[in-house]
């Protein structure tokens, strides 16, 4: 949800190499971990139908400010777990980046603003499951945590890094880019609900897709099989 | 744990986030003198270097800051060195699968 609309050469060229710098750290440590660890076949098809429909949702932007959107990359870090979610962050930043969303040279920022949204609301979840937790509110406030911690990181990126060109000293941008977050947070609710609901639907037929298969017994089948 | 307190916890988010969304919607409405000047610099770089990054009316865009700014060495420069890491990493991983295959099968 939280994405860096701003332009090519938006950002000092410090900045530039830094946030990709980051960014290529982040996949290269992603990637080696899949290396050694493995990845299941069932996270790779929920990964690949989740890229799907998060890189459509980027799309439908709602023209407030620069724009906000949903992503559904913390339903893809749900389902997907952290790492492939995090290269379901890249894939689609990329593919909207070519198409003149969001600057080729803020991938690295932006992959690292939606990776946290994934990371964070795996975890979140796992963390909120183990506290035996129901599916909705557990994966529906998951979701929110981590679009509200990929908003912070948005803003925060853009404050530390300036605007080429910005007239705006830096506490007067910090206070316009925290309007940007809080709008940000108001869409993440939206965004957690609807993760919910695809979670507990997901949990409710195919528990095992979810890693909920011992899950039994808690009143939360909605009458539905696959 | 109890369902009404799980939900006591998803609402007080609910809440919280909403909040905020009120305020960061007013805050950025344009209303203050702050939020169009901010919202007018911030998206300076659209209007210059926006759009896709091949166009076929223009061929490869380079963003206006980076082309009039006289940093295009500096931005060339970033991209080659990327692209070197890149293959890099490439060819480092590629050999590194050789290495992890072979002693995968002398176990």
């Amino acid at each position: 949800m939280a994405h860096i609309h701003l332009g090519e050469g938006s950002f000092p060229l410090w900045a530039l190499a830094l946030w990709t710098a980051l960014g290529v750290a982040l996949i290269a440590v992603v990637v080696d971990r899949i290396r050694r660890g493995g990845i299941e076949t069932r996270q790779i098809a929920l990964a690949g139908i989740g890229g799907a429909a998060s890189f459509a949702i980027f799309q439908l932007n709602v023209p407030v400010w620069g724009g906000v959107h949903m992503n559904l990359v913390a339903l893809v870090g749900v389902l997907a777990g952290p790492l492939l979610g995090t290269l379901v962050a890249l894939v689609v930043n990329v593919f909207s980046a070519a198409l003149g969303h969001g600057a080729v040279g803020l991938l690295g920022a932006n992959t690292l603003v939606n990776a946290s949204e994934a990371i964070v609301a795996y975890y979140a979840f796992r963390a909120l499951i183990r506290m035996d937790w129901d599916v909705f509110p557990a994966s529906a406030s998951a979701a929110t945590v981590g679009l509200f911690v990929g908003s912070v990181l948005m803003g925060a990126i853009v404050v530390v890094s300036g605007v080429n060109g910005s007239a705006l000293p830096r506490a007067d941008l910090t206070v316009a880019v925290a309007g940007l977050v809080g709008l940000n947070l108001g869409v993440a609710v939206v965004e957690g609900v609807l993760t919910g609901f695809v979670v507990q639907f997901l949990a409710s037929v195919r528990p095992d897709l979810v890693g909920l298969d011992g899950r039994r017994g808690r009143g939360e089948s909605s009458g539905v099989t696959a | 744990m109890e369902r009404w307190k799980q939900y006591l916890g998803f609402f007080g988010l609910v809440a919280v986030s909403l909040a905020a969304g009120v305020w960061g919607f007013s805050a950025t409405g344009g209303a203050l003198p702050w939020a169009k000047r901010s919202a007018q610099a911030l998206q300076r770089g659209v209007r210059d270097g926006g759009g896709a990054l091949v166009d076929p009316g223009r061929g490869v865009v380079v963003a206006g800051p980076i082309r009039n700014g006289g940093t295009m060495v500096e931005f060339v420069g970033l991209v080659v060195l990327f692209a070197v890491v890149g293959i890099g990493l490439y060819v480092y991983v590629d050999r590194y699968r050789g290495l992890d295959d072979e002693e995968r099968a002398t176990k």
